[in-house]
């Protein structure tokens, strides 16, 4: 039996990392993680959960009299040269138990300690001597007394949530391993409905019913149009980049403004920082260009005014026209207005630990243009054209990685603005029996026989 | 045209033959394939998978759709070192075979033999679902 390669041979001239290797490794990783959310959960149960539920399941109920109060002090070293000490309120106490009297120090559950000796002190005094009060002792171990009793639930809580995600990570990750262990490529693509539920980094697409790998244009038709019958929704750059300077100026002030206070209490105590000082100047520069382009963004957004596209039906088929009202709303004069039908090929790919996403457009073809555009508040500008989807085109294509998106972009050059370009998505059918129209196979495509073998 | 890779104890080979003349085939057309396995003589075959799949390939992370999948594993079933098999399976209506620039959608059949031991073999014939042309590159973004 000879052990598998760390690298194998895929498509093309492009080395990967062995499955098996992979697998083993995966495998790993997650018994790791379930051991570890064992072990602790194991330690919380047996350290905090277990005697607290017997305190509360398990001890017998007497009557006591308190002797004398004092409070215990637990020290633990906290390097590298510090330690901490907490404190706990203890009452000695005199008790039945076992038909026999009992004197001991109270216990308790390791969670009343704090730190703050001032508070321990004041829990203290809610107790007086010589009075009488409830008891609880352990019938196994009669020594063992404690005068309060009941849950932390926040304990509990913490006991089950950080070992149980662990073991829910670790348990899910090993048994999607080994529900994949042996199988080939396809028998784990056949059958991927437990092993999706399983990883929870999966991120499966959803498909058009009846059509494999043709994205589902729910989204796109839920929107009546105006005058045709829907309004298509909008992709627009312009919105991502202002949202990112928005976000920017909003963080880069936050921490801003925390060292500009710090800086400013400094000075109304009487101290001077100049090195915080001479990190604020560079900090407040980069600070107002933030919000200054962001204002810009946002001024550049809202001035060129909505556009809006309708379009008559949807989902499109190859082959077929289809009616388009384009709408601009907004003031001032836009020197032209150009909406043209796209196709875009999408490619998401790691590189070393990045996930990087391509784009490609690989169709392109002007629909109508427009030029000296004025709009004003009340009469918005509007233009009909047909758009033509060309036969024995691609159609809509999406997977986990890879998509084949169609689209009608409007770009416009305003007049005192820059550019602008808004995105609408639209979805593209594999041509029906009625439209299909079979073009002539391009030459020099050589597919068609194409074999491969592949022994391991 | 057919490649051997990693060349084990021996080499077997499948010879597909389609139904359809340069392997072309339409959306919801009957695919039947008939294959021969040859050269794996003293080897047993302890299991065969049949699938006709779409695959991915280009520039992003490989993705891969089963439309049809078939494990045989019952040895009254299984062929004899030097058989022939074959199965049938209507076509879906996508995704249609592509040549994109950065995308591609393949459509093949393949044939994985399971031999004694670990080792496996996986044979893949491509076929073309649908008419679509190829791509041309207008302009790039990353």
């Amino acid at each position: 039996m000879r052990l598998p390669r760390f690298f194998s041979k895929k498509r093309g001239h492009r080395r990967t990392g062995s499955r098996e290797w992979g697998v083993f490794g995966d495998g790993l990783f997650h018994g790791t993680l379930l051991l570890a959310g064992l072990f602790f959960g194991a330690l919380l149960v047996s350290g905090v959960a277990a005697p607290e539920w017997r305190i509360n399941h398990a001890f017998l109920e007497s009557r006591c009299t308190i002797l004398a109060k004092g409070l215990a002090r637990t020290t633990v070293a906290d390097l590298p040269a510090a330690v901490i000490t907490t404190w706990r309120p203890c009452l000695r106490v005199r008790y039945v138990a076992n038909e026999s009297v009992h004197e001991s120090w109270s216990d308790g559950p390791s969670t009343e300690n704090t730190p703050d000796r001032e508070a321990a002190l004041r829990r203290l005094a809610a107790w007086t001597l010589g009075s009488e009060a409830t008891c609880w002792y352990d019938p196994a171990a009669p020594q063992t007394v404690v005068l309060q009793r009941g849950y932390n639930w926040w304990l509990w809580l913490l006991s089950l949530l950080l070992p149980g995600a662990l073991v829910l990570i670790g348990g899910s990750g090993l048994v999607r391993g080994l529900r994949s262990w042996g199988k080939s490529e396809e028998h784990r693509a056949a059958s991927a409905g437990l092993s999706e539920l399983l990883d929870p980094l999966a991120q499966p697409t959803s498909a058009a019913p009846g059509y494999p790998a043709v994205p589902v244009w729910d989204d796109l038709v839920n929107s009546p149009g105006t005058m045709l019958r829907y309004r298509l929704p909008i992709e627009s750059p312009e919105n991502w980049t202002l949202v990112g300077f928005g976000l920017f100026a909003l963080l880069w002030n936050a921490v801003l403004v925390v060292l500009a206070v710090g800086a400013g209490l400094d000075l109304l105590g009487g101290r001077i920082d100049w090195w915080l000082f001479a990190l604020l100047v560079p900090f407040l520069g980069v600070g107002i260009g933030g919000v200054i382009m962001f204002i810009r963004s946002l001024v550049f957004a809202t001035a060129v005014g909505p556009t809006q596209l309708e379009i008559a039906d949807h989902p499109l088929f190859p082959g077929r026209r289809y009616d388009v009202l384009l709408a601009q709303g907004g003031t001032g004069t836009i020197r032209s207005l150009a909406l043209s039908l796209e196709l875009e090929e999408q490619a998401t790919f790691r590189q070393g630990t990045d996930t990087r996403t391509e784009q490609a457009v690989v169709w392109k073809q002007s629909v109508a243009v427009f030029h000296e555009v004025n709009a004003a508040p009340h009469t918005r500008f509007e233009a009909r054209a047909v758009v033509e989807i060309p036969p024995g085109s691609m159609h809509s294509f999406t997977s986990s990685h890879n998509a084949v998106r169609w689209r009608l972009v409007v770009r416009g050059t305003p007049e005192h603005w820059p550019e602008f370009s808004r995105i609408f998505p639209v979805v593209v059918f594999p041509p029906d029996d009625e439209a299909k129209e079979p073009s002539p196979r391009p030459a020099g495509s050589g597919e068609a026989s194409r074999s491969r073998e592949v022994s391991r | 045209m057919t490649k051997g890779v990693d060349r084990g104890p021996a080499m077997p080979r499948v010879d597909m033959q389609f139904d359809r003349p340069h392997r072309q085939h339409e959306p919801r057309d009957q695919i039947s394939v008939r294959y021969r396995i040859e050269g794996c003589e003293g080897e047993h075959i302890r299991a065969i998978e049949h699938s006709v799949l779409w695959y991915t390939e280009g520039k992003g992370e490989e993705d891969l759709g089963v439309h049809f999948f078939q494990r045989l594993t019952d040895r009254a079933l299984l062929p004899s070192a030097t058989a022939t098999g074959a199965f049938t399976t209507p076509l879906p209506q996508s995704p249609l075979s592509y040549e994109g620039v950065i995308v591609k959608v393949r459509w093949c059949v393949r044939v994985r033999l399971f031999f004694e031991g670990s080792r496996d073999f996986v044979s893949e014939h491509v076929f073309t679902l649908g008419r679509i042309p190829p791509a041309q590159l207008v302009s790039s973004r990353t």
